[in-house]
Formats: C-alpha cells, structure tokens, sequence
C-alpha cells in the first residue's frame, strides 16, 4: 500500500482516539467497541486514501460519525457525571485552596458540556482537548468550519453561564 | 443584572476568541481597546480564560489495562481483517472488463468479468470469507503489467500468488503444473493429469481449470485438448483463448467454432526430454499431445533451458 503500514496509525492513534470516545460516552465498554470500529472501518478504507490526506483528522472523522450513530440508534442518554465509575479525571495540581476551587469548577464545566447538544459537544471536544482545525471538525460534523466555530463558541457561553455565580479559579490577571 | 451596552455585544465573539487563545492579532488589539474602558468585559475576559484553562484540562484517563486491552482486540481483529482481506480493482482490457484482487500474500483473483462491470458481476460477489474492497493506486501497476502482457511486451508477470481461492488440494496441484507451462507452449489437459500423477482425471483437470482463479497468470490457455482444439476456455470463451495464444505467437487453424493449434508449425518437446524438436523428427508428428509440449518459436523452447535435438537440429532447419 502506497502509504505507512496500517499498523504505525494503529500506534499512534489508537489512544487518542479511545480517550476521544471514552469523553463522549463515559463508558469503557462502548469506547472499546467504538475505537476498535473506527480503526476497522478505516482499514477498509485505508488504501483508498489520498496520499496526501490527514489521518489523523480523518480517524476522527470515522470516530465521531460512530459517536453520533451510537448516540442516535440507541437514544442513550448521556450518564451524569458523578455516577460515572469508570472513568478518572486528570488532576492538575496546584495549592490545595486552587486545587479544591480547580476541581469544583471543573464539575460545573464537565456537568454542562455533558449536556451541550451532541454537535456542540463533539465541536468542543474535538477544539479544545484535541486541538484539532475547524476544518477538520466540519468535516467530522459535516458542516462548514464557519458552523464548526460557532458550536465550539456557543459552547463556550453555555459553559460559562453555567458558571455563573461562582467562584472562578484565579488566572494570571488581565493587562 | 444589567443589559449589555451595544459595543460590549459586538464584541462579544472577539473577545471570547481572544479569551480562548483563537483571536486574528487585529481582533485582539480591538478586544483590548474595548476592555481598557469596560470593567465588565474585562471580567468576563478572565472568565473565558478560566474557563478554557479549565476545559483543555478535561482529558480523561481510562481506567488501567483498559486501553492496551483495547487495542489487543483491535489487533486481533485487524489481523483477521487482513486475512481476508482483497483489494480489487477493475479495469477495461482488450479482453473485456477484468477484475485483478490481491491480498496480503499476493495475487488471489483474475476474472473475466462477463456480466457487468462492477463488484456485483464478479465471483467476489458470492464468495464467502473474503472482504473485498476498492483497490487504491498501487493496484495500478498490476493493470498497467496486464496490459502489458496482453499487449506482448511482457512475457512474465512475476506477481506472488495467493493460491487460496483455489478451492481443494487437487486444484492447486493443477494450477501449480499449469503454472509451470512456459510462454509461447502448449500443453494438454491430459498432459497436466499425467504430470500431478493422476493420468486418468483429464476431466477434473479441465474442471479445475475451468474454476482457475487466476487466468492469465496461471496460463490455463495454455492447456489444449490432445486433439489440437482450444476445446474450452472460462466457460464458452474459446475466442479470448485464441487471442491469448495469438499474443504469444502460437499459430492456429480456424476450426469449426473452434480453434486448432497449428501442430506443423510448432517445435515439440517430449516428455522427461531435454531436447526439442522438429515437428517432423522421427515419430513426433503422430505422437500424443498428451505426451508432448509444443512451442511456438525456439526462443520460447530455449527460454525453457531445452536444446535444439542433435538427429533433427532445429537450430540449423528452422521452422519458417
């Protein structure tokens, strides 16, 4: 095949690509059986591509379209943060006053991009824990990149209406 | 809660791309500007900047083994995959659409496709356990050497076979003697059951040829009846048999819808013999088929590492 061997993409993408969809379900189970999906489907499709393509834009592709079948055909409703049991979160750490008001903030924030609409959602995802291009995005939305922002932004103000009220862990202070 | 004035809405999506690190330079400067004067936006500024802090740390850690369990799965599963496996590609040719697939041990499928021109007029169709899918570029340079070959400016394809689409033991055992026919010779049916030991399976022979997974490559037209005729090629195509022949210079006679090898015109090789012949030396000429391999040109005999009969010479009295 014109291209790396399969298996290098395996190993690079492998656990991006698991860590991506465990974000979206919240559930080992399903991120197995959807990572191992996406990377089987791209096989198939793995010498029909563009030498020149971006695979790992287009691995995301394949996962977030199986993300939103997963979500459409079975109706799941996305499981509540707190009763999520196999899943860690990082923790980044800092002094134990900033530490407590990171974690507290980072609850408020999970619980609401858990309730973005699926777009919205998989758009922030993709931005902001993959920094993947909104090009990308779009093509893994299958809308423009224009629209792609606009999820990422409309994400943002929810997050941050959520968040009204409370306390804000400090940032290093505006100019 | 007081409403926002105007200019603080306008703008609103600068200042959150500026917040979030996503802002042009220009954007940014204006969203600066703005703030300077506008305690408010100032605040919400430092809200989307912890926010995004916040959410670029939103990275989950699966729990422990579970990644490398699922990715031992998808390897094993990939590996199945890949077994079965077939990259096709179909092409027009002077012989009617083909279709070429190879797998990950070599070429598995040549077919005539006579009924369409996609997947769904090929075997593949039907066939169970095979996963096929369109080939990409680098199934090319296997259209571009077929057509090469059939265009004869290439008398070997030397492309590694897959011999798994042949389905028993027998079949392969066939295939693999028709296999060893050289360019520019004729063998019969009969011949190919003598030589897998089997003198009296002529017609399982022509079975499994019939079935060759791989025509062209495993030159199954190379194959005749002991009576000189073509007598069958991938079901009633005699005429691509013919054509085949052509390209390797065997002559033949217009029979009736049927073609017969020239026998007068080709040099004839024995079987177990190291030297060919002239088709006129000694009892050559009425000698089985089953018994001989004719060539069409010494070249082709001589590319075989056969030499010229030392009673008849063909090498001094050539055919013309």
């Amino acid at each position: 095949m014109g291209l790396e061997p399969f298996e290098t993409v395996v190993a690079a993408h492998h656990g991006e690509i698991y860590r991506y969809l465990l974000r979206m379900t919240w559930r080992s189970s399903d991120a197995d059986d959807l990572s191992q999906e996406t990377f089987l489907r791209a096989y198939r499709a793995w010498d029909a591509l563009d030498a020149g393509a971006n695979v790992r834009a287009w691995l995301f592709t394949i996962a977030t379209n199986l993300a939103r079948n997963y979500f459409r055909s079975e109706g799941r409703r996305r499981r509540a943060y707190a009763g999520v049991s196999d899943v860690r979160t990082d923790v980044d750490p800092a002094s134990p006053e900033e530490e407590r008001r990171f974690h507290e903030t980072r609850a408020l924030v999970e619980r609401v991009v858990d309730g973005l609409p699926l777009k919205q959602r998989a758009a922030f995802v993709l931005r902001k824990l993959h920094d993947l291009e909104y090009e990308a995005i779009g093509r893994s939305l299958e809308c423009s990149p224009e629209s792609a922002r606009a999820h990422v932004f409309q994400a943002l103000k929810k997050i941050r209406h959520g968040l009204n009220g409370h306390e804000l862990p400090m940032m290093e202070s505006v100019r | 809660m007081t409403a926002k004035s105007p200019s603080c809405r306008a703008i609103e999506v600068d200042l959150v791309a500026t917040a979030t690190g996503e802002a042009e330079p220009r954007s940014a400067e204006r969203v600066q500007h703005h703030m300077n004067t506008c305690a408010r936006c100032r605040d919400e500024f430092g809200r989307y900047r912890a926010v995004d802090h916040v959410a670029r740390g939103l990275h989950v850690t699966p729990v422990p083994d579970a990644l490398a369990q699922s990715r031992a799965g998808l390897e094993s599963r990939l590996a199945d995959l890949k077994q079965r496996r077939l990259a096709y590609r179909i092409f027009p040719s002077p012989l009617g659409h083909i279709l070429v697939g190879r797998t990950e041990h070599g070429i598995a499928l040549v077919e005539y496709l006579h009924a369409g021109t996609s997947l769904r007029a090929s075997r593949l169709a039907r066939t169970e356990g095979v996963e096929a899918v369109a080939g990409g570029p680098e199934l090319e340079r296997l259209q571009r050497d077929l057509m090469d070959y059939l265009a004869g400016r290439r008398r070997d394809l030397g492309w590694p076979l897959d011999w798994r689409l042949a389905t028993s033991d027998f079949a392969r055992a066939v295939l693999k003697t028709t296999a060893a026919i050289p360019y520019g010779a004729v063998a019969s049916y009969a011949g190919v059951a003598r030589r897998i030991g089997k003198p009296s399976a002529v017609r399982a022979v022509a079975q499994a040829l019939r079935w060759n997974p791989l025509p062209i490559v495993v030159p199954c037209h190379r194959v005749i009846g002991t009576s000189g005729r073509l007598t069958g090629y991938a079901g009633n195509k005699v005429g691509l048999k013919q054509q085949l022949l052509a390209v390797e210079g065997v002559q033949l006679h217009a029979a009736r819808r049927d073609f017969t090898i020239a026998r007068e015109r080709m040099y004839a090789l024995g079987e177990g013999e190291t030297e060919y012949c002239l088709p006129t030396c000694g009892s050559m000429g009425t000698r089985s088929l089953a018994e001989l391999t004719l060539f069409a040109s010494r070249a082709d005999a001589e590319s075989g590492g056969f030499a010229p009969c030392t009673s008849c010479r063909p090498d001094l009295h050539p055919l013309v």
